[in-house]
């Protein structure tokens, strides 16, 4: 065999192969979800200019993300500027869990953004909680997407 | 050369791998398909083919129904327990095939079906086609292949003299049985912690039909906390009433003039 | 001399005594049973009352057609086609000819009387052993006129009871959240039925959201959780005068809520600043008493119907599993360990079985487990399901299903479903809308 020949079969025996691996079953990443916890901003509102009004979880979780971090740093930044502005927190679960837990899981989420939010100053009498759970989901589809973005904590201006 | 060979299977490998990964319906569990039916059924004989006696027998039986149950028992799927039947059956359901696939590995005379498939259609005349029936000869047939699993130890020639006399053979009593399974409605809301053994004893015309019916354990039947026992006992009622004229054996009139049936619901209900 | 004749003679001729032959009848099949619903006879009289009164020609086969559709829909009876009835209901209800109901291969015969007496419905019946040809049951009752489907339940209770064993349902209603509109933005309802789906009512309006009613054992209280002014709180609602209370005072989300089998606590989650725990209240003396104290998330409880114990809902292992504990919070013990999250335990009214839905690999189980987690037995699997509750006879489950959405996000269905203790007989439960968490009542006429 000479070398044209061997370079010609490995070639196409690695075409077959990335071909194969492209089929194999969908890994977690897209470009709209890490891990889990979806990352694009379709929809995603804003409270000021550059402070978005919501973060996002992995299933069954309530962490919260470095994005999320980030983006809760901007609202106590906002917040702080605006100190007459009170705020609700609704905490919300995607349709993939009994009913009742996902009420408590709504109200840990919503409350793990508050937690970060008071690190930062904020008083406690300016953050109500409430829970959602499954009830109110943005995305009515039953997709993996759909779900991530159903997994949220929004922060609500309440005055 | 031999490191074309290597490169060559080093990506072979690797491609085989991949493939193994990625594709997962691979691992998948084959179907089970169900297989031609063909069921061996046994001629009712007046002698016993068997030298076994009527416990041993009950015995291989539930080993080898406990041994099922636990296959067909899954968490994931709906269990398919193998007493219970769905209410509108189709002949042969899952269960029974599986049954009867284990028996054709064991079974070894061909010639004996054409002869016995003859004798189906007379017992088709007479009741309406039933698949317990056809369940209760396949436990006979069991028997039948269990025959080489050397179980025979215990039982002597002798014992097959004494069947004969004060018993039914093991195939008249099976189809009795037989005849009875498929006439018993059992009722559903029984405790399954409870003795839900009723005893009948019956008097007998030569044709099966029945002359007298007597509860045995008739003091029960008003016992306070215990009344589910005359449910129980209305129901087994019903069904030897149901099953007149009953499956007797043609000869012997003296033997099985006077029988009781001993009605025992714990396993159907355990399950 | 004659003695020893007669000894020679039994010698030589031994008296050949059988032994009473044994046969075991260890099974038998779980066909429904053949049974023959015969209209009720109703003189031409009452007949004409009634119609005036209710706009039905003839509540004698009205009353019978409940019976009919309870028996069938029980899965475990047949209830054979009357156009093959030979009977007229005015005889058979006297002395049925046996042969004639034979014939048709009827098991058991229910036959029976109406007749308007003093403004009010009275109704005999009676059931027959078709095979041994006696009566097995004759009973009679009287109620107000509008009364009469709950009539037709209360037979078929007694005779479903006569025949299995087994208390009957049939007498019973069942409360449950009614939805409508899109998934975004559903409108929800609380709405009451009969078990066969009759004489529907709506108990709120839809203004707020309303989740998880629950009957309690008296029957006339219910308990649930409302987003009244945007507060989730757990409410009492009365059905007969339609009044609502908030229960408690607490200073968050209070939800989960049912009652105690004695119909005088209420239990519930009580969620604060990321923690859910199991609380009691006192109806009467409005005690309120802390069951768990575990920063884990605790809900869906319930009670075993001797009220001494609790099973719960909670993910202290890391993932929802379900729990036992004493009443008062403890001796807590984890029983579920199969792989898969479980949740929404409910303790059968029988005190041997809890059900529960399990979530695993994507796919969502309703089963049910023994109370120290052995026996775990999945009865149907599908892409959503969950919250199983009892008859109050502990044999059939009742539960809700939704549906996939399609790739714009519509199709979107909720529905009711029934299913048997033994996996079979599963079906839909219809109502007029969608609807999700159910929950049955107990036999009323207790």
């Amino acid at each position: 065999m000479n070398l044209s020949k061997i370079l010609k079969n490995s070639f196409m025996v690695l075409i077959a192969s990335l071909v194969l691996t492209a089929c194999a079953t969908q890994k977690k990443s897209t470009n709209l979800t890490q891990g889990d916890v979806y990352t694009g901003t379709e929809t995603v509102e804003y409270l000021a200019s550059g402070v978005k009004d919501r973060v996002f979880f992995a299933t069954n979780e309530t962490v919260l993300t470095t994005a999320s971090r980030e983006t809760l740093r901007k609202q106590a930044a906002w917040l702080r500027k605006n100190s007459k502005i009170t705020i609700v927190l609704e905490g919300h679960a995607d349709e993939r869990g009994t009913r009742e837990y996902n009420l408590a899981l709504g109200e840990r989420r919503a409350n793990s953004a508050k937690d970060y939010l008071l690190t930062y100053g904020i008083s406690s009498d300016r953050i109500s909680v409430i829970s959602y759970g499954k009830e109110r989901p943005v995305d009515s589809g039953s997709t993996p997407l759909s779900w991530s973005k159903n997994r949220r904590s929004v922060t609500v201006k309440a005055n | 050369m031999n490191r074309n060979i290597v490169i060559s299977f080093g990506f072979h490998t690797l491609l085989v791998l991949i493939t193994a990964m990625s594709l997962p319906f691979l691992s998948k569990k084959p179907i089970d398909l169900p297989p031609i039916v063909s069921v061996e059924l046994i001629q009712i004989t007046d002698k016993t083919n068997i030298p076994f006696a009527p416990k041993a027998k009950k015995i291989i039986e539930k080993v080898k129904e406990k041994e099922k149950e636990k296959k067909l028992v899954s968490e994931q799927a709906p269990p398919k327990i193998v007493k219970k039947e769905k209410p509108d059956a189709v002949p042969l359901p899952d269960e029974k095939i599986e049954k009867v696939k284990k028996i054709k590995e064991e079974k070894q005379n061909p010639e004996k079906i054409e002869t016995e498939v003859k004798q189906v259609s007379e017992f088709e005349k007479k009741d309406l086609f039933d698949p317990n029936s056809i369940a209760a000869l396949i436990d006979k047939s069991k028997i039948e292949s269990a025959e080489s699993n050397k179980k025979l130890d215990k039982i002597t020639q002798d014992q097959d003299k004494s069947i004969d006399l004060s018993a039914l053979s093991l195939s008249e009593e099976d189809a009795l049985k037989a005849q009875i399974f498929g006439c018993w409605s059992i009722p559903l809301g029984l405790p399954y912690n409870e003795n839900l053994l009723v005893r009948i004893k019956l008097q007998l015309k030569p044709d099966g039909t029945i002359i007298r019916s007597e509860i045995l354990d008739h003091a029960r039947m008003n016992k306070p906390g215990q009344g589910f026992y005359k449910v129980l006992a209305e129901s087994a009622l019903r069904a030897v009433k149901l099953c007149q004229p009953l499956r007797v054996p043609s000869t012997g009139y003296e033997r099985w003039k006077e029988l009781q049936l001993n009605f025992d619901a714990r396993e159907m209900l355990e399950g | 001399m004659l003695f020893r004749y007669l000894f020679f003679l039994l010698i030589l001729f031994p008296i050949k005594t059988f032994a009473l032959i044994e046969v075991d009848i260890t099974r038998g099949n779980l066909n429904p049973l053949p049974i023959a619903v015969s209209p009720l006879s109703i003189d031409e009289d009452s007949k004409k009352s009634f119609n005036q009164i209710l706009k039905k020609k003839n509540i004698g086969s009205e009353i019978s057609s409940v019976v009919e559709n309870n028996l069938k829909k029980s899965g475990l009876f047949n209830p054979l086609n009357k156009d093959a009835f030979l009977q007229k209901p005015e005889i058979a209800n006297l002395k049925p000819r046996f042969e004639d109901w034979n014939l048709i291969k009827a098991q058991a015969l229910i036959t029976g009387k109406v007749k308007f007496v003093d403004e009010k419905l009275r109704v005999e019946f009676r059931l027959w052993d078709v095979l041994a040809g006696k009566e097995m049951m004759a009973l009679a009752f009287t109620t107000v006129p509008s009364n009469w489907r709950r009539v037709g339940h209360i037979i078929t209770d007694k005779v479903y009871e006569r025949l299995t064993g087994e208390k009957g349902y049939f007498d019973t209603r069942i409360i449950y959240v009614s939805e409508e509109g899109p998934k975004t933005n559903r409108v929800k309802k609380l709405a009451i039925m009969d078990q066969d789906g009759f004489n529907n009512k709506f108990l709120t309006l839809g203004n707020e959201l309303v989740l998880t009613p629950r009957f309690s054992p008296t029957n006339q209280m219910v308990t649930y959780l409302s987003y009244f002014r945007n507060l989730p709180r757990v409410y009492l609602l009365d059905i007969e005068t339609g009044m609502q209370e908030v229960v408690g005072d607490f200073p968050g989300m209070t939800f989960a809520p049912r009652f105690s089998p004695d119909g005088k606590k209420i239990i519930m989650s009580f969620a604060k600043d990321g923690n859910s725990d199991i609380y009691t209240m006192d109806l009467e003396n409005r005690i309120v008493e802390r069951v768990t104290n575990h920063p884990s998330i605790d809900t869906s409880p319930s009670f075993s119907p001797n009220g001494k114990k609790i099973t719960f809902n909670s993910d202290r292992s890391g993932y929802q599993q379900i729990y036992i504990m004493d009443s008062n919070g403890k001796n807590v013990k984890r029983i579920s360990f199969g792989n898969g999250l479980y949740g929404t335990p409910v303790w059968s009214p029988r005190g041997d079985l809890i059900a529960f839905t399990k979530l695993h690999k994507g796919k969502f189980y309703i089963g049910v487990m023994r109370t120290d987690g052995t026996g775990e037995r999945l009865l149907t699997e599908n892409f959503y399901q969950e919250a199983p509750s009892w008859s109050p006879n502990g044999r059939v489950l009742i539960f809700y299903r939704e549906t996939k959405t399609n790739s714009k996000g519509e199709g979107f269905s909720a529905k009711l479903w029934s299913i048997d203790l033994t996996g079979y007989n599963e079906k839909l439960v219809e109502t007029e809308t969608d609807a999700s968490d159910p929950s049955w009542s107990s036999l009323l006429g207790n």
